[in-house]
């Protein structure tokens, strides 16, 4: 071993006895905050991530209530042209029952006159008969006679074509009659479908009216849950915030205690990503298509706090460190899946999630394009990398700071 | 006597003589009940109606073409058969028009009838026509049958009065024998004695017989006149008084005469001879 560096080892050494002398609680006191914090920071993400779960679970109700909103829209309008073709046919009913009966009415009045002409014609025959044979007419007068007799059976024609007309008039009234009957007896079967699809259409509408109260009452409840944990998260991430003060506390006074001790030189930790050492690149090649920020889902209506930017790439894909750094946590958090942060110092943090194997573990130190994980392997040959960037607690917009392609 | 007898007997022949001559036997009976109807479509206005009838009038066979419309030939049609009137009800009035055609009673024969009816029948405005085919010929027989009959009686009743004067003639010249002998004596002939005789019943019977016409005529005048269905059978009494009439009295008058000259020729030989 060299002099020198003997020296400066017993030195060191000198330094934390001494240390250790002035501060004795001070090195189980980090111990504590650190585990805390991991703990804390475990407890923030499952949080978030069943924070994630309820919104995700949220929008499906949202998705559910306005399909069951569209289905009660689409059932009324179908209800409403139903009742628009149930009324038309009560009208045209109506009008058939009122030809029905006017043709009832003539065909009544047309037995009556058969009824009336027949008599008529079987009197004048009686009449025509006996004025046969007992010569009516003057027996002088042989012509007028004759023509007498002629006009008689003009006569007995005419109202034999009298009985012939109202007997055809009357077959054609009976024949429009049952034509009729015909068509009301179809009417009034297309009614009774018709009646029958309302009813159904009725209660098809009814059962949906149901299933979106059901909805309402899940879309509440989901909320009011979502409003529960969103005030959990605060509570925690200002639990977190102050363990991160709290850790940055402690690197101020290592970074101190290292002053005094050692060269005493001044160790500026980074506050922003742009002046990070080695730089930022990205995490892997794709698209961003989930951006950062209150977003508004038109077709849900809803506004949605994304604290980090979603990137599409291909299945499988390497995901690689942002920047240099040391990986602060691994493992599963519910929504996002497999989970890692880079804590990369100044309080400066790159979350990874969705993953699907890491390729690090906690407490391995990365640098900027070290594979940290892998994507899952799926079907349609996509798959979605959650990236996250914390700066001083706060989470900023990744594509302000990686160039990602948008 | 005799005298009055033979005017009453030429009243009564003059009476039937004209009676005959004015009727044409029963021809004018006949005439006044016969008629042709000519049945007219539904269809045909008043107007061309009347205008058939008016040609229709114009042939010569016949004497009147009245048209009827179809209110007249209903009416008339109720006439006959009353009661069927209530029948009919709103259906209204089913009789067409129609004209009646009467003939001449000197016309009124088949030929005549034939010649009318083929006319009319090829009208369009007609539909039918009742000329009683069924019974014409035999009122037309009864008629001709009728009318012999009567001119029969008439010339039985002439020759009645023929034989009545040649008995009334021989049984006078048998009375006066005994004149006549005393004359044919003093060398007057007998022949001449018959003409003379011959003539003066001649002029008797003339003017017996003028007397007796024109008795009878005014008879028949007054019968005509006051009683209106012989009017129908035997025709106007101004027909009387037509030239045709009067020269057909002159002369049945002359033939009255003639026959009353033969009655007394006839009946002095029958006389002279000795025959009955």
């Amino acid at each position: 071993m060299i002099p020198g560096t003997r020296r400066i080892l017993y030195a060191l050494l000198a330094a934390s006895v001494s240390l250790c002398v002035l501060f004795p609680a001070a090195a189980p006191g980090a111990r504590d905050v650190a585990v805390e914090l991991r703990k804390e920071r475990g407890r923030l993400l499952e949080m978030k991530a069943r924070e994630e779960k309820t919104a995700q679970e949220l929008t499906e109700a949202l998705r559910k209530e306005k399909r069951s909103k569209g289905r009660v829209g689409e059932l009324q309008e179908r209800l409403k042209r139903q009742r628009i073709l149930l009324s038309g046919i009560d009208r045209k009913v109506s009008a058939l029952n009122d030809r029905l009966e006017e043709a009832e009415k003539a065909v009544r009045a047309l037995e009556a006159a058969h009824g009336q002409a027949r008599t008529d014609l079987q009197r004048a025959e009686v009449v025509a008969f006996a004025g046969q044979r007992a010569g009516a007419g003057d027996p002088w007068r042989p012509s007028a006679r004759e023509r007498e007799r002629h006009f008689m059976r003009v006569y007995l024609a005419a109202d034999a074509e009298g009985v012939a007309r109202i007997t055809r008039a009357r077959e054609r009234k009976e024949a429009e009659l049952s034509g009729l009957e015909r068509q009301v007896a179809v009417t009034e079967r297309k009614r009774t479908i018709e009646k029958k699809v309302g009813d159904t259409l009725l209660s098809s509408q009814e059962a949906e009216r149901r299933r979106l109260a059901d909805i309402e009452r899940e879309k509440k409840r989901k909320e009011k849950e979502l409003k529960s944990l969103r005030a959990k998260i605060a509570r925690m991430e200002s639990l977190v915030s102050r363990v991160e003060r709290q850790v940055k506390e402690r690197e101020r006074r290592a970074r101190k205690a290292e002053a005094g001790s050692a060269a005493g030189e001044p160790a500026e930790a980074p506050r922003r990503f742009a002046s990070l050492s080695g730089g930022l690149s990205a995490p892997l090649a794709g698209k961003v298509v989930t951006r950062f920020g209150r977003q508004h889902d038109t077709t849900f209506d809803v506004t949605i706090e994304n604290r980090g930017v979603e990137i599409d790439s291909s299945s499988g894909a390497s995901v690689k460190s942002v920047g240099q750094g040391e990986v602060a946590f691994a493992g599963a958090v519910s929504g996002f899946g497999n989970v890692l942060i880079v804590q990369h110092g100044g309080g400066l943090f790159s979350v990874y999630g969705r993953l699907e194997t890491f390729l690090v573990k906690q407490g391995d130190a990365v640098k900027k394009g070290t594979a940290v994980g892998r994507l899952a392997e799926s079907p349609s040959g996509k798959s979605v990398l959650y990236l996250e960037l914390r700066a001083g607690g706060t989470a900023i917009d990744p594509t302000s700071v990686i160039p990602l392609d948008r | 006597m005799e005298t009055i007898g033979r005017f009453l007997f030429f009243c009564l022949l003059g009476f039937a003589f004209l009676s005959l001559l004015l009727s044409g036997g029963a021809s004018r009976f006949l005439a006044e009940r016969y008629a042709v109807t000519a049945v007219l479509r539904a269809d045909v206005p008043p107007a061309e109606a009347a205008g058939l009838a008016r040609k229709v009038a114009a042939l010569p066979p016949v004497r009147s073409a009245a048209f009827r419309d179809p209110e007249a030939a209903w009416k008339e049609f109720l006439r006959a058969y009353p009661g069927l009137d209530a029948l009919r009800g709103a259906d209204g009035n089913p009789m067409p028009g129609y004209i009646e055609i009467r003939f001449r009673p000197d016309r009124l024969t088949g030929s005549d009838v034939d010649v009318v009816t083929s006319a009319l029948r090829t009208v369009p405005l007609v539909e039918r026509i009742l000329a009683g085919e069924e019974w014409l010929p035999r009122l037309l027989r009864a008629g001709r049958l009728a009318s012999r009959v009567a001119w029969g009686i008439f010339g039985a009743f002439l020759a009645g009065f023929f034989v009545v004067g040649r008995l009334q003639e021989r049984a006078r010249a048998v009375a006066l024998a005994g004149d006549f002998a005393f004359l044919a004596e003093r060398g007057v002939p007998a022949g001449r004695l018959a003409f003379l005789r011959a003539a003066a019943a001649a002029v008797s019977g003339l003017l017996l017989a003028a007397a007796g016409t024109a008795a009878g005529g005014g008879a028949l005048f007054l019968s005509l006149r006051n009683v209106p269905f012989l009017e129908g059978v035997i025709g106007p009494p101004s027909d009387l008084l037509l030239p045709r009439t009067v020269a057909a009295a002159v002369l049945f008058s002359c033939g009255a005469a003639l026959l009353s000259a033969a009655a007394s020729l006839l009946g002095s030989r029958a006389a002279r001879t000795g025959r009955k």
